[in-house]
């Protein structure tokens, strides 16, 4: 069964539509890559997949549980968006650390406010988890004491202390310089190998091509293509699609 | 001689220090309430809020004692008039008789409430909003987000305005002898009525440089351990 699975949802802000029906499903230990033009709705699609918007219409299943269903109209209470929540973990593009915080601290925090576990195994497993993402040395660093691609391996390990079922990025790198980007795209890499279930936002097409399983080109609100690496990358059928990855490989 | 004016306005500066301390006691907590109110999504309460901010930070602080001051007796000698007798009466009555000190603190706390409002309403709405969200996303409740991940990022940015603003309550402490508060520098003044002494009013200034000193040297301390992050 799907790990994960979102039929025709549809979001709008006031008169733009910007999810006019997505569906998609992802099994588990899959690596799903969105790609699109810029505002195509992917960071929208993360976000009502994360509950920091409410969909209007459709359904987003979790391991066969029904979590959001658009035609149910009664409210979903706090408490309950919140346990849904918990599926999903969520990497910003802009990282999000909290600056008062250590490295360790970061990742600490929601697991204790949540009493997952004893503070000491939360203690331990954030340390493994640091030591993971290649910063077992900056464990007690404040964010503004780290670059931009040890901040997001830290935002990483952040989401990752909650063991979601599903990691979802929005363009990881995109804040970073380039020559930042390789330690956080060896990161994800890295999870893909530890059978991690993840759904990627992304403009790094060539990453995309070598980690994701399946591909979904987004435009316009709709998903335009969807496919293997090598359906969607080398064998597009919409002219979209087609425009698009033109676009994008033309600049190398 | 200079001992005894030194004891003297020593101890009326102890009034001044009252009145200080009890309108921080009172306006710290109920300046976040206010701000609350400003910031609130149901929009009565924020405009009549605004409003209400807005009469009391748009009126000089020496008018709002005036009117602490004589405005109960005026409201009860009034319903007396008409025979009217409620709580609100009596309470008009209880404030009437009440010491001017207590008067004083009462126009002082909602004066100095209005003002943090504002400092803390301008701390809050600087948070990014994706720090609320990354709070949100590691399922945080909104009062965990607020205490654990907001708080402290609002107090370090708060601390620069609000250690100006309460220095400057240090000196307003003064205006409360327009309704009979005696305090350090009516008690100078009565040097110069009744022992044409001129130096002690002078030498006031000295007690409140004194105060504002140690004031400044406590937030600059405040601001320094806050600097163990930036951001
Ligand atoms: N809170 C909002 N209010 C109104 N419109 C919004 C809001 N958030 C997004 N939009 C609009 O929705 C559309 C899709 O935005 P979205 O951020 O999902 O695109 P995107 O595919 O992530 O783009 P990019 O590649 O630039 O990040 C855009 O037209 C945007 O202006
Ligand atoms: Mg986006």
């Amino acid at each position: 069964m799907a790990i994960l699975e979102v039929k025709n949802l549809y979001k709008c802000f006031g008169k733009t539509e910007v999810l006019k029906g997505i569906n998609f499903s992802l099994e588990k230990g899959e690596v799903l890559a969105i790609i699109g033009s810029s505002g195509g709705g992917k960071t929208t699609l993360l976000r009502c997949l994360n509950f920091l918007e409410t969909a209007d219409k459709g359904k987003i299943s979790v391991d066969g549980k029904v979590i959001f269903d658009g035609d149910e109209h009664k409210k979903i209470s706090d408490e309950e968006i919140r346990k849904n929540r918990l599926h999903f973990g969520l990497v910003f593009q802009q990282f999000n650390l909290f600056p008062q915080y250590t490295a360790l601290k970061n990742v600490t925090l929601a697991p204790n406010l949540l009493k997952v576990d004893t503070p000491e195994n939360i203690d331990a497993s954030a340390r493994k988890l640091l030591d993971r993402v290649g910063l077992s040395d900056k464990v007690d660093n404040y964010p503004c004491e780290l670059s931009g691609g040890q901040q997001q391996r830290v935002a990483i390990a952040r989401a990752l202390a909650l063991n979601p079922d599903i990691l979802c990025f929005d363009e990881p790198t995109s804040a970073l310089d380039p020559e930042l980007t390789g330690e956080v795209l060896r990161v994800i890499k890295d999870l893909k190998n530890h059978n991690s279930t993840m759904l990627i936002v992304t403009h790094e097409m060539e990453f995309a091509k070598k980690v994701a399983d399946k591909v979904i080109f987004m435009a316009d609100g709709i998903i335009e293509e969807m496919g293997t690496p090598s359906e969607v990358f080398d064998n597009p059928k919409s002219d979209k699609t087609k425009a698009f990855l033109n676009k994008s490989f033309e600049v190398f | 001689m200079f001992l005894d004016v030194t004891l003297n306005l020593l101890q009326n500066f102890l009034i001044t220090l009252k009145l200080f301390g009890l309108t921080l006691l009172f306006s710290l907590p109920l300046g976040l309430i206010i701000s609350f109110g400003s910031m609130s999504k149901f929009l009565p309460l924020k405009y009549i809020v605004k409003v209400f901010v807005w009469i009391i930070r748009g009126t000089p602080l020496m008018l709002q004692l005036i009117v602490f001051y004589f405005g109960p007796g005026l409201v009860v000698s009034m319903f007396e008039a008409e025979g009217v007798n409620n709580g609100f009466v009596d309470l008009m009555r209880t404030l009437n008789m009440a010491d001017p000190l207590v008067t004083a603190v009462i126009a002082f706390v909602i004066n100095y409430a209005c003002y943090f409002s504002e400092i803390y309403r301008g701390g809050i709405e600087s948070i990014q909003i994706g720090q609320y969200e990354a709070g949100y996303v590691l399922g945080m409740t909104k009062t965990q987000i607020f205490f654990k991940v907001v708080l402290l990022q609002v107090v370090k940015r708060i601390v620069p305005p609000m250690s100006n603003e309460i220095i400057t309550l240090v000196k307003d402490t003064s205006l409360a002898r327009t309704i009979t508060v005696y305090e350090i520098i009516w008690a100078a003044q009565d040097y110069v009525r009744n022992d044409g002494l001129l130096w002690p009013l002078f030498y006031t200034g000295v007690f409140y440089l004194a105060f504002s000193g140690i004031l400044t040297l406590l937030f600059g301390f405040v601001e320094k351990k806050l600097n163990f992050y930036r951001g």
